[in-house]
């Protein structure tokens, strides 16, 4: 046997090492999910989807869905919005204080979610904002918005802005230029930054648990179950909570994939 | 009373900071011709076709198209249409779709885009079967057709062009240029082009005008800028040239101190001339052969080194502490390196510029 034959195999050992510390605890909570009794135990004894039934028969469950979906897709369609622009002031012009903004952009990202949620809720109070969900979706764009933006500057910087005088040298209004040239350059951006937003949302606790006031969305409803009052209702929420996010990414990739495969014909 | 130019620059700055790009142009281009601006990098070109086709605006001075003044107006709503060095080419539709373009911002319904797309790309040698192809996948010189015919489909009554053949490679380039001067025939447009290819220049243009540092040298056509440069600097940017430091010598001869000799002027000289230099083309300098009786600037030295130029040979000849360029048709019998050889020019083949 080579070295190189060697040095292949130990590769790949440690590959599959690696994903199976990332994936066991996701099939661990599966397991958990169709335990029959109300504990986990390894290894499992009994099998059952009751936890399944009780998970899809719960309002409270069908309720925190509903809120986390709603959340998720007005915090994506919103940070998206603001993202263009962002973006376009991030990376196409010049302008004064262009760098201070670069700079102001990054600090809600690197500021720690908790204290980002409790400053936040302290706001809202002074305010007299009552805090529910729609707190909740404002709460999110100030730390998801600017990711956003960074994840579509990325596409921004990388075309050639001729393109744009191009078309404006050629006719076409400001607003023509916008729709027909920088829209569909900025796409593949602009849907990465959606997807991650919406994911983004879907998974965060932090901000949500200061803000959400009466309104419980997915991970808070976990959290408040990991707390007190735990069943297998929370690794079978957590597990679908998974398939769900899978599945928006595979339905992502494939609508993209078909409108790729439509723009090439 | 001559034409009224179509476009036309008065006294044109334009500064970014404290730089001038462009200082103090004026110019006029008549309609239908072939001009080509000239000039080594950062001389001030682009920046002044930009103003031209409305993406920046002057500092100072005015721009004028047939006489009104269109310095505010954007580059959507004048008459002018830009080939971008980059090509600019929008890489997200096709090639069709890039030459309706400017026919789709203007409403043209879609059977006339398609008709007068399809007439464009066939003027600018592009097979019609190109029409659904992603512009992504087309070559070099495919892009390059497609942003002619998409320039073309905007039917501006100038067209610029920011030196867009400068990333082809030679032959495709010479076809390519050739191209570009029949569509300019074919349609009458005015064609304001950009090189800093002075060969380019000469092949396509009616008028050239040479820039440096944001001002413009000369403005004349190919013969009269290449026999009759202005300056030094025009003489040595249209092509090579040998250049010899020289001072005014008794009995109106100029004296080379280098070479250690008298040097016949190419006229007579000017009362102000004290000293500045000569320069002679290689193509205007002869071999002389031993036997041959000339009496005026010749001069002999060792032949180091020979380049084949296809039909022509270029020797370089050390004479002294200089080196001269003499350029011949190639033909049989010629010297070889480390031959001792005599050359010379007549006087009114040299150009004289005062220092």
């Amino acid at each position: 046997m080579s070295d190189s034959v060697l040095f292949r195999r130990l590769a790949k050992s440690y590959m599959a090492f690696i994903l199976t510390l990332m994936y066991v605890p996701m099939l661990i909570v599966a397991l958990a999910s169709i335990s029959k009794s109300r504990f986990f135990v390894f290894p499992v004894r009994r099998y059952d989807m009751k936890w399944y039934e009780n998970t899809f028969s719960s309002l409270q469950i069908q309720d925190g869905f509903l809120t986390s979906l709603t959340v998720a897709f007005c915090v994506a369609v919103i940070s998206v919005t603001l993202a263009v622009f962002g973006a376009l002031a991030y990376a196409r012009y010049d302008w004064r204080g262009k760098s201070l903004f670069q700079q102001l952009l990054l600090v809600p990202v690197f500021f720690p979610q908790s204290v980002l949620g409790l400053a936040l809720q302290l706001w809202f109070n002074s305010f007299g904002v009552v805090m529910s969900w729609e707190a909740t979706v404002f709460a999110q764009l100030v730390w998801i918005a600017p990711i956003v933006t960074l994840i579509i500057s990325i596409q921004a910087f990388g075309y050639d802005g001729s393109v744009e005088e191009a078309a404006s040298d050629l006719g076409a209004s400001r607003w023509q230029v916008f729709r027909d040239i920088t829209i569909p350059l900025l796409s593949p951006g602009i849907f990465s930054g959606f997807m991650f937003a919406v994911l983004l949302s879907w998974g965060n606790f932090p901000l949500a648990y200061f803000t959400s006031g009466a309104d419980v969305t997915i991970p808070e409803w976990l959290y408040g179950k990991m707390i007190g009052g735990y069943t297998p209702m929370v690794p079978a929420v957590g597990f679908l909570s998974v398939l769900a996010g899978a599945l928006a990414l595979a339905i992502g990739f494939s609508l993209k994939a078909f409108s790729g495969h439509k723009d090439n014909k | 009373m001559p034409a009224e130019p179509i476009m036309e620059l008065r006294g044109v700055d334009k500064y970014f900071g404290n730089l001038a790009a462009v200082n103090q142009i004026t110019l006029a281009f008549e309609e239908g011709e072939f001009f080509t601006l000239v000039g080594p990098s950062g001389s001030g070109k682009t920046t002044l076709l930009r103003m031209l086709a409305g993406m920046d605006k002057p500092t100072r001075g005015d721009i004028l198209l047939r006489g009104e003044r269109i310095n505010d107006r954007p580059a959507n709503w004048r008459p002018t249409c830009m080939v971008f060095q980059s090509l600019a080419l929008f890489p997200h539709m096709t090639v069709g779709q890039n030459v309706e373009y400017p026919l789709k911002c203007r409403g043209t319904s879609p059977s006339e885009r398609k008709k007068r797309a399809s007439r464009c790309l066939e003027l600018s040698h592009l097979p019609i079967s190109y029409y659904d192809r992603p512009v992504t996948t087309c070559s070099g010189g495919e892009r390059q057709r497609v942003a002619l015919a998409r320039a073309l489909a905007f039917d501006p009554e100038i067209l610029f062009f920011d030196e867009p053949l400068s990333a082809i490679d030679y032959r495709l380039r010479k076809t390519l240029e050739k191209e570009i001067k029949d569509i300019q025939r074919e349609t009458k447009k005015t064609f304001v082009y950009i090189t800093h290819s002075l060969e380019e220049a000469m092949v396509m243009s009616d008028r050239i005008g040479v820039m440096r540092d944001g001002g413009l040298a000369q403005i004349g056509s190919p013969h009269e800028i290449y026999s009759n440069p202005v300056n030094r600097f025009v003489s040595e940017f249209m092509g090579e040239v040998n250049s010899i430091a020289v001072k005014r010598h008794e009995g109106g001869e100029l004296w080379c101190e280098s070479l250690g000799a008298t040097i016949t002027p190419p006229s007579v000289l000017d009362e102000s001339f004290s000293q500045g230099t000569l320069m002679i083309r290689p193509e205007n300098m002869h071999l002389v052969n031993p036997g041959e009786a000339r009496s005026t600037n010749v001069f002999s030295g060792e032949l180091f080194n020979e380049y084949v130029l296809g039909s022509r040979i270029q020797f370089q000849i050390r004479c002294n502490s200089d080196t001269f360029l003499v350029e011949r048709l190639r033909e049989a019998g010629m010297p070889k390196s480390g031959d001792q050889i005599s050359f010379g020019w007549s006087p009114e083949d040299s150009m004289l510029f005062p220092e």
